[in-house]
């Protein structure tokens, strides 16, 4: 009987748990917590640790509408089989890449990333598919706060991968490593197999270099096993099918690039920080309202937050007395009005106030505040929707055809369709 | 206006501004829509060409333009790019395109896959109206104000240090004017051909992203100007130095629309062959576990499902690729699409391909055409499987190389959505 009853009971909580996910979608991560689904609110920036994690190959990327597809890693599984997983990026979701700030359309397909993601903030509107039966290759948390690859990653959480072994033979081999705090470890960190060749860049101070010329120096032997006695590196990894079913591999991954030492990777960070701050100097900075307080005749005070993870400098050129120009956009980021530049309807005033929130600010957020105002308010900056903002002194210039919405007049450029993603 | 080059080897430009000015858009739209006609040569409107499925087109019947790559589809081999008009290149929306079956892309002098080409990057295209309409897998009459180009099925797509490797060419920098880590370069495309027509000195735009490539060296703006090389501010010659560059496109100030920015600054030769060495390794290793393409020439059924298949390699790999088919080697054949996924690949692509020995490897005398490699494979196996007919794509394995399994979008599963064969055109936004 009691055995029955447990059945039962299981066979209860089970009936409960599929309703749930055909209406709701819970998260892969605490399928056992669905009844507290959590999804991230407009006007709110979610706590990171809130965000399911997971690693997986960049394979697409539509970059306009901040989405795009991973090959989710799965444990041990084949990767191959795992057909790519579409993803969104929540619009103050942080792009990372060679430890900077980047954009989607900065990372090269085939880069493996990491992803803190969240269920969709609303999944009638949502830019990818809503996933109904998630599973570890698939989770339903596709909406995302912070994808960023590894040598990012490892700078993040002051982690280095240390090299223990190289093994080469006509150019390509292997390379055993294992990930490990910055400082100290305890030597318990697994080993990695990793592939390595021709194409792989080895970054020396300003030298970019191949294995060959690791081989030419003597610091690499040419053929046969090398230890490397745990030197301590970052990398940029990606994935290249490798074994069948009858010689597997697992989730084995391929170095793209070896950063040797910290004054190397920082000149990468200091390049891609570069374009991106070009990128925001044209596209404006992202942020949310917060506050609307109405005057006559169109004037407004507008407070508002500007999204996170920028250049200091972009933030530095918002000063108090300045002018500042504020346009509509979409949680894709694209500007609402843009046929004529986006400064052409976008509401002019100055800048009242900036103010730094006190403590550290959650990921999405620069926690950084800007009172503005303007003379001529216009459709878009209300509290909780996302704006774009221009420090006066920044070029005006006009932006790409897919990065404004032109006359808005389609539901589809306001809210891009899933449909785009096959189904596998 | 519209940056057009008719193919008898970039020797007569022909601008389509001037049509569109008088003719306005909705004649040119309406003409495309009823007609649709080349952008080449509107006044043989008669008589169309199209790519035959098994021949390769000669290039000088193809249309070439330049424009930024701002999407990819990498899997079903299309994409977009943002066609350089000589007008507001904002405006110009991106246009898709897909490669044909025996198309090449080159990236850094070097063949490449269209995933390895960054977004934002200026290619240089050369196109043929789709073989096929009904099945493109791209809008085959895009429909816009501006003329854009018809001849969307590329046969070569480049950027610009393959472009000027492959017909030639060297940058010559004269002048750099630098303010605050920033500045313009003026710089003509000379050719090594004192014949050939010069073309116009061009402003480029130049920043603290540039990345300079000096034999191992990867150089920035402020390591040159730390070296005394180039000024930190103000112009300075730069005495006609040769180099090779990479262009992409940013938003210019100013009321410029066309203005290209310099990525990638190669300043020698040393440079430049570790670009392409770099590459051709990333594609070498792809081709291996992906399997050569190729059309199906011929076959020869013999009986109970023998057959000797003749196959044309498509061109464009690294030479050490095609030297793996050997005369008595095995190896194995796959069916696959026009995009080149594999028919079959749930097992891996070699779980239904036919396996057999290679009879022969035949260099076609002569040059081979653009997409082509010149080299014929003669295969006989003992169980021909359907995908392998005349005219066909096919993709080809000598037993050397890797067996491994490929990633899910690369392969057509069990092949009954017909989506998965033919990719439908409406992933790409259409934009007024």
């Amino acid at each position: 009987m009691a055995y029955r009853s447990s059945f039962l009971i299981l066979c209860s909580s089970l009936m409960l748990v599929c309703v749930f996910a055909a209406n709701e979608a819970p998260g892969t991560k605490n399928q056992e917590l669905a009844s507290v689904v959590f999804r991230p609110e407009a006007g709110k920036f979610p706590d990171l640790e809130k965000a399911h994690t997971y690693q997986g190959e960049l394979v697409f990327v539509d970059h306009a509408n901040r989405r795009g597809s991973i090959r989710v890693r799965a444990g041990s599984d084949v990767l191959y089989r795992n057909a790519p997983h579409p993803f969104a990026m929540l619009p103050y979701g942080v792009v990372r890449y060679h430890g900077a700030t980047a954009d989607l359309r900065d990372i090269p397909l085939g880069t493996m990333l990491h992803v803190s993601a969240f269920l969709p903030p609303d999944p009638k509107i949502s830019a990818v598919p809503i996933v109904q039966n998630p599973s570890v290759e698939h989770p339903a948390e596709n909406h995302v706060l912070l994808l960023e690859d590894e040598a990012s990653y490892c700078l993040r959480k002051s982690k280095v991968w240390k090299l223990k072994e190289v093994e080469l033979q006509k150019n390509h081999g292997m390379v055993i490593a294992t990930l490990e705090p910055k400082d100290g470890g305890d030597g318990t960190a697994a080993e990695q197999k990793m592939t390595i060749d021709t194409a792989t860049r080895i970054w020396r101070g300003r030298e970019c270099l191949g294995i060959a010329d690791l081989i030419a120096e003597g610091t690499w032997t040419a053929a046969g096993k090398k230890s490397l006695g745990g030197q301590a590196v970052r990398l940029g990894l990606t994935w290249l099918p490798a074994g069948t079913w009858e010689n597997r591999v697992e989730n084995q991954f391929h170095i793209t690039d070896i950063w040797l030492e910290d004054t190397a990777l920082q000149r990468s960070a200091q390049q891609q920080t570069g374009v991106h701050q070009a990128l925001i100097r044209t596209r404006w900075m992202a942020a949310w309202v917060d506050a609307v307080e109405y005057g006559k005749f169109g004037r407004a005070t507008v407070t508002a937050t500007l999204f996170g993870d920028y250049d200091a400098t972009l933030f530095a050129d918002l000063a108090a007395g300045s002018k500042m120009m504020m346009n509509g956009a979409e949680n894709t980021l694209k500007h609402a009005g843009g046929a004529y530049g986006p400064a052409h309807m976008a509401a002019k005033g100055s800048i009242l106030e900036v103010t730094r929130v006190p403590g550290v600010a959650p990921m999405g957020s620069s926690g950084v505040q800007v009172r503005f105002e303007t003379d001529l308010i216009i459709e878009g900056i209300r509290p909780g929707r996302v704006v774009h903002v221009r420090p006066s002194s920044w070029t005006n210039v006009a932006v790409p055809r897919e990065e404004y919405l032109g006359d808005g007049s389609k539901l589809e450029d306001r809210f891009p369709s899933p449909a785009i993603f096959p189904k596998y | 206006m519209m940056f057009l080059v008719r193919c008898s080897w970039l020797k007569t430009f022909v601008v389509l501004g001037s049509l569109f000015l008088v003719a306005g858009s909705l004649n040119v739209a309406g003409f495309a829509a009823n007609e649709e006609p080349r952008t080449k040569n509107q006044e043989q409107v008669a008589v169309p060409f199209r790519p035959e499925n098994g021949k390769f087109p000669p290039l000088d019947k193809s249309v070439a333009y330049r424009g930024e790559l701002v999407f990819v589809d990498h899997a079903t081999r299309r994409g977009s790019l943002r066609v350089e008009f000589k007008s507001e290149f904002f405006r110009s929306p991106p246009t898709p395109f897909a490669m044909l079956p025996y198309g090449m892309v080159r990236y850094h002098g070097a063949p490449a896959d269209l995933r390895d080409i960054p977004l934002g990057t200026i290619m240089n295209i050369r196109a043929f109206l789709p073989p096929d309409p009904k099945n493109s897998s791209v809008v085959t009459t895009p429909n816009h104000w501006y003329p854009l180009p018809l001849e969307n099925h590329a046969i070569l797509i480049e950027d610009e240090p393959s472009l000027c490797l492959r017909e030639g060419k060297t940058w010559k920098l004269k002048e750099v004017d630098l303010q605050n880590n920033q500045g313009i370069v003026l710089a003509t495309r000379d050719s090594q051909d004192a014949a050939a027509a010069k073309d116009p000195e061009e402003k480029l735009t130049i920043d603290s992203t540039t990345r300079f490539w000096r034999g191992r060296e990867s150089l920035s703006l402020a390591d040159l100007v730390a070296e005394g090389t180039w000024p930190a501010s103000g112009k300075k010659s730069l005495g006609g130095q040769s180099a090779l560059l990479g262009l992409i496109w940013k938003p210019c100030p100013d009321g410029i629309f066309v203005r290209y920015h310099i990525s990638d600054v190669w300043l020698d030769d040393k440079a430049t062959q570790r670009a392409i060495q770099s590459q051709t390794e990333v594609h070498m290793s792809l081709i291996r576990s992906r399997w050569m393409p190729a059309f199906v020439d011929k076959v020869e059924y013999g009986k109970f499902g023998r057959a000797t298949v003749t196959v044309t390699l498509f061109g464009g790999m690294d030479p050490s690729l095609y030297a793996d088919f050997k005369k008595d080697g095995t190896g194995a054949i796959n069916g696959a699409e026009n995009t080149l996924k594999h028919a079959g690949g749930s097992y891996g692509p070699a779980h239904m391909a036919s396996k057999g020995t290679i009879l022969e490897v035949i260099k076609t005398p002569g040059v081979a055409p653009m997409g082509s490699s010149g080299i014929q494979v003669r295969f006989e196996t003992d169980l021909i499987i359907e995908g392998i007919r005349p005219g066909r794509v096919v993709r080809i394995r000598p037993s050397g190389w890797p067996n491994v399994y490929i990633p899910r979008e690369e392969f057509l599963g069990e092949g009954s959505k017909i989506e998965d064969r033919f990719p439908r055109p409406d992933i790409f936004p259409i934009y007024r």
